[in-house]
């Protein structure tokens, strides 16, 4: 799968000598990364690799200790552009006490977008309209993470990050959730999902293999395969692991 | 029963304070902090200096009196002022704060008679003084004990509970507000809802405010609630088997109680800004429970609802008057026991500092809450 042509060119994402230490460890080790618009890009790597700290960095959760993180043209943190970002945490990150309606309409004024269609689109993508009255306490975990990413979509953002946005999603409804993000990317959307899924990686137009902070290889899962010589992408983080202690677990 | 399980959720308690040192060393460290507070305060407590004087209505036996009891209290550490020599400038005088206590005396028949006037303001620091007085009057009547009568100036009437109802309005309302915030505002941040919050454009002051509007809000019911329920009452009659009951407090207020509600107010915004710069400080909804007896209970003590803050000894008042509640029931009490208006110096003090406070609590808050989380 290939961009749209009319997607511009310039970078969505781009990080320059990225790194993030926290004491001894070094999280994201000196990472540079060039992502355009109009894709979707798979963040794979085992437990500890640090995907969660490199998309806190690019969302300005985190300060980079040195290197530079640039988000639609603008050096992160800045937070202007947060409204132009989405952002699914792992944990659940909604309101227990509120119904599903109130936590979407919530997140989406804080983003600038409250109006009832972008509400109502934003559930019905996600399946949960006709339980828009029900208080999250009463959400089994799958629909809770559903309304978790349409909390993050409501306010149609261009660069959407998504820490393992389908874990707990049955598969029915995560071929929605793919359908859903291969029309957002058409749209001109960057999506940077973060996962660990291998049959998910190959649904990305582009997989980026992250180990130790450092970005092992990125391609196409295609290209990646032939590349390294393995038929599963899981296989080639064990040979492209430079380190000689045995490669971590996947989760 | 199973000794097994029973044993192994026993243990379970004992891993959980091994692993949560601040639960454990709370355990040992708050009673000593609370009892070692309350040492101090009740030993080295002293009413500040009481100045008294002495009116005599009883004739020239009056005067003998009056001349042991002036020689006798000034020994025993009172101030006495000889210049107010009428009952009516005796009372105006305690009202003034001129002096502490008055004592009339005069004659009932052939037994001699005290009233002593207090001010009536706090219940504990009246009756310090009128201990002591009692100590000085024993030795100044020689045979005949006199017939010895209480006045005040404020609350008369008041039961002791009318006295206090305005301090506990302040604390009700402090210690709710500040729980209930900090459990609130601790989801915020260990929920993953406060991470996703600042995943957004919002500001920093915008959440504190935000905060402090939403809560405001029910601490504005709250506090008009409570008000109501102190001050006011209504009788309902006798309905089937029933019995009759009244409902309310209907302690006597002596002043507005929209100004009471705007010193509550300002009181409980302090209490939600406060809880919201602590729950940094805090990781579980325990941890924020064990902010109250290092939080609330020195404010307890410290505040004047039992011992006048100028009566604490040390450092203690200076640092009872770094605290929110302090102010707030200072307030309280010029208002709703002594009937202090916006124009009474006091108010105006209190309502200034409990909103100082209440802004550097808010810019407190907000410091704790930051984007870079790490």
């Amino acid at each position: 799968m290939s961009a749209p042509a009319d997607v511009p060119t310039e970078p969505a994402i781009l990080a320059s000598k990225l790194t993030k230490r926290f004491g001894e460890i070094t999280a994201v080790d000196a990472l540079d990364l060039e992502l355009v618009a109009g894709r979707i890009y798979g963040l794979l790597g085992p437990n500890g690799s640090g995907k969660t700290t490199l998309i806190r960095l690019l969302t300005g959760l985190a300060k980079p200790t040195s290197g530079e993180a640039r988000v639609l043209g603008t050096v992160m943190p800045d937070r202007e552009i947060l409204g132009r970002m989405g952002y699914m945490t792992q944990a659940e990150g909604v309101y227990a006490e509120l119904s599903v309606w109130e936590n979407v309409r919530f997140f989406g004024a804080l983003s600038g977008r409250s109006d009832r269609e972008s509400l109502e689109s934003a559930l019905r993508v996600v399946d949960l309209s006709d339980r828009r009255n029900t208080p999250v306490l009463e959400l089994s975990g799958g629909m809770r993470r559903r309304l978790s990413l349409a909390c993050a979509l409501v306010h149609k953002p261009d660069v959407i990050f998504l820490d393992e946005p389908t874990v707990g999603i049955d598969p029915q409804l995560r071929v929605q959730f793919w359908e859903y993000f291969r029309g957002l990317a058409a749209d001109g959307a960057t999506l940077l999902v973060s996962s660990h899924v291998m049959d998910e990686a190959d649904r990305c137009d582009e997989l980026l293999l992250m180990l130790h902070g450092k970005l092992l290889t990125r391609g196409s899962p295609a290209e990646i395969r032939q590349r390294v010589g393995v038929q599963d992408i899981e296989q080639a983080f064990l040979k492209l692991d430079p380190l000689p202690t045995p490669a971590p677990a996947f989760k | 029963m199973n000794l097994r399980r029973t044993a192994a959720i026993a243990r379970r308690i004992g891993e959980f304070f091994r692993r949560d040192h601040r639960t454990l060393a709370l355990m040992f460290v708050a009673p000593i902090v609370i009892m070692g507070l309350l040492g101090w305060v009740i030993r080295d407590q002293r009413p500040p200096a009481s100045t008294i004087a002495i009116v005599n209505d009883a004739g020239p036996t009056g005067d003998v009196v009056r001349g042991r009891i002036s020689s006798a209290a000034t020994a025993a550490g009172f101030g006495y002022r000889d210049d107010i020599t009428t009952d009516d400038a005796a009372r105006q005088a305690v009202k003034d704060g001129g002096i502490n206590v008055a004592v009339l005396l005069s004659v009932d028949g052939s037994t001699p008679r005290v009233v002593i006037v207090t001010p009536g303001l706090n219940p504990a620091e009246d009756s310090a003084r009128i201990g002591d007085l009692r100590t000085v009057l024993s030795g100044a009547f020689a045979q005949s004990g006199p017939i010895i009568d209480q006045e005040t100036i404020y609350n008369q009437g008041g039961s002791f509970f009318d006295a206090f109802a305005p301090a506990l309005v302040g604390f009700v309302v402090f210690f709710l507000v500040f729980v209930l915030t900090g459990i609130s505002f601790l989801r915020e941040r260990v929920g993953g809802t406060l991470e996703r919050l600042l995943a957004t454009p919002v500001r920093r002051q915008e959440i504190v405010l935000g905060y402090s509007a939403g809560f405001a809000f029910f601490a504005t019911l709250q506090v008009a609630l409570v008000l109501v329920f102190v001050l006011g009452t209504i009788h309902i009659a006798s309905l089937g088997p029933l019995p009759e009951i009244n409902l309310g407090l209907g302690v006597a207020s002596a002043g507005s109680p929209l100004l009471a509600f705007v010193i509550t107010l300002l009181l409980a915004l302090s209490a939600v800004n406060l809880a919201i710069f602590l729950s940094t400080f805090a990781r579980t909804e325990f941890q924020i429970i064990q902010f109250i007896p290092l939080v609330v209970v020195p404010q307890v003590l410290l505040s004047g609802i039992f011992w006048p803050v100028a009566s604490l000894p040390g450092i203690l008042a200076p640092i009872a008057r770094l605290m929110p509640m302090t102010w707030g029931i200072e307030g309280l009490r010029e208002v709703l026991t002594k009937g202090a208006g916006l124009e009474a110096t006091t108010v105006q003090l209190d309502i200034l500092v409990l909103a100082g406070m209440a802004i550097v609590l808010a810019v407190a808050a907000t410091l704790t809450i930051r984007r870079e989380v790490v």
